[in-house]
């Protein structure tokens, strides 16, 4: 008896006071937050937590910083000269945005506007190879001469040249070449490929 | 998640003024611009894609399957503050049937649009990253039907337990499961971006690049998940708070910030047309196009 009716008094009090009190036990039900005898600042799960992502963020970021300076350089000297020919800054920009199935799709096509075709074809005279050098400055330039110039091995040299090739990523923006952009390519060379890259998509329109 | 998503409705009630923590409520402006700025920008960028044939590819499927989501996302916030502007003007009855289904409804599209962020932005690095690795295979590996339904399974896996987890949002086991997620996808788009930030590095060494050129992928790849970690993090942590902790003070100090992590989620919806679409110029290139033409018709 006297519990049921203690049970009534409730919820006679609860109907009786605030009705937002209704709403509580239809969802999750909390009590008031008792807020005496903290011992470190009541916000310290905030400001940990922002402060730890923040750390977190900066720290990831010297890493890779880190990771682009040190290193051992592994240069070959007698391809240094045509290495400073070309736009330097392509594969740490994360290579230009060009669709990998736009540029295979290409490869049975003509030859002469697809930049692949320096990978593909055999015949290897000088002329395609100085026009090769400058139209795929976006792509690895080590190996592009690898394969230029051992044109018997052609598949190897293309193996290894497609695996830097890193497209779509982050920019470079070829349009717009001014613009304050985090990874736009510096080198004018860029400008050079744009006529290739746009006739080959032309192509497959 | 429904006792979670909608506590900030809860805000004036009295329990809440006994504590030292005051909620903090951003007004409902703030919410619908937000919102509606990210289903526009999104809207866009799926058009953009829609109209031209050059885009659809298998990468550009992707993105839209992240615009898709953040869209989403958006609808969501919107469609919540619509529920409670007509509750507050009272054509809804507080608990009624109609009322608890909407609910439910809201909060598993919310649900599912935060799987299906996070599953576009895995598929998206692992896309790049077979782009990478395995340059000449890609075109064979992925092609425009598998991109598809890769696509369409994983939407449906996402609706499935987007719907689950609203279900059972109660259990804790469904609270780990969902809050574990988020770590598990971001260790793994560190790992596919790291390894094809390596690969670039150790290229430009051979090829003597500047090392302001380094410097850049640096900080993109930073921007890449530093925006997918500020944005989320502060969501899972609620979740989990809320979860095991919601008595305790200091975890009711942080949940008192839980409509500035909303927004948080909602920016993201903004910001990740301009990291992930429009990096690509070719989509710039078609959407100057889309609106100049809408501007001169």
């Amino acid at each position: 008896m006297s519990a049921q009716r203690l049970i009534s008094n409730r919820t006679s009090q609860q109907s009786a006071s605030n009705s937002d009190y209704t709403w509580e036990y239809e969802y999750y039900e909390i009590g008031p937050v008792s807020f005496e005898g903290l011992k470190a600042h009541k916000y310290s799960i905030v400001i940990g937590f922002w402060v730890g992502l923040a750390v977190f963020v900066i720290f990831m970021f010297f890493v890779l910083t880190l990771l682009t300076k040190t290193g051992a350089p592994h240069q070959d000297n007698a391809e240094s000269s045509e290495k400073r020919f070309r736009m330097n800054s392509f594969v740490s920009d994360f290579g230009k945005p060009l669709e990998p199935d736009k540029v295979f799709s290409s490869q049975g096509n003509e030859e002469s506007r697809s930049f692949f075709h320096c990978y593909i074809s055999e015949a290897d005279p000088l002329e395609k190879a100085k026009a090769c050098l400058q139209t795929t400055a976006l792509d690895s330039e080590v190996h592009l001469q690898e394969a230029i110039r051992c044109s018997g091995r052609p598949e190897e040299e293309l193996n290894r040249l497609m695996k830097f090739d890193i497209p779509n990523f982050v920019n470079t923006d070829q349009n717009s070449f001014g613009e304050d952009d985090l990874l736009i390519s510096e080198t004018p060379i860029v400008l050079e490929n744009k006529p290739v890259v746009q006739t080959s998509h032309q192509e497959l329109d | 998640m429904k006792h979670i998503l909608n506590l900030y409705e809860n805000i004036n009630s009295t329990a809440r003024n006994n504590s030292d923590c005051p909620a903090v409520i951003l007004p409902e402006e703030i919410f619908f611009t937000v919102s509606i700025v990210g289903v526009l920008e999104n809207l866009m960028v799926l058009l953009a894609v829609a109209k031209n044939k050059s885009l659809q590819s298998p990468m550009y499927f992707f993105i839209c399957s992240l615009a898709i989501s953040d869209m989403l996302g958006s609808l969501y916030k919107i469609l919540e503050n619509v529920l409670i502007m007509f509750r507050n003007m009272g054509y809804l009855e507080p608990r009624g049937s109609f009322e608890s289904t909407a609910d439910d409804v809201v909060d598993s599209l919310f649900i599912l649009s935060l799987l299906g962020s996070i599953c576009s932005l895995s598929v998206i690095a692992a896309d790049r990253y077979i782009t990478i690795f395995h340059a000449l295979q890609y075109h064979r590996i992925v092609t425009r039907h598998r991109a598809l339904i890769v696509l369409t399974v994983l939407w449906a896996g996402c609706t499935g337990s987007g719907i689950t987890i609203v279900t059972f949002s109660h259990h804790v086991p469904t609270v780990i499961a969902f809050t574990a997620l988020f770590p598990l996808m971001l260790a793994f788009i560190l790992c596919l971006y790291v390894h094809m930030f390596l690969l670039a590095r150790s290229h430009a060494r051979r090829t003597s690049s500047p090392p302001r050129a380094n410097m850049r992928g640096a900080v993109t790849l930073t921007v890449l998940l530093g925006v997918f970690i500020f944005c989320w993090a502060p969501f899972v942590l609620h979740v989990l708070l809320m979860t095991f902790c919601p008595a305790d003070p200091y975890c009711a100090c942080y949940m008192s910030l839980f409509q500035v992590n909303g927004v948080l989620i909602m920016c993201n919806a903004i910001i990740d047309p301009f990291i992930y679409a429009f990096r690509s110029p070719e989509l710039r290139v078609a959407f100057k196009k889309m609106v100049i033409c809408n501007w001169y018709q």
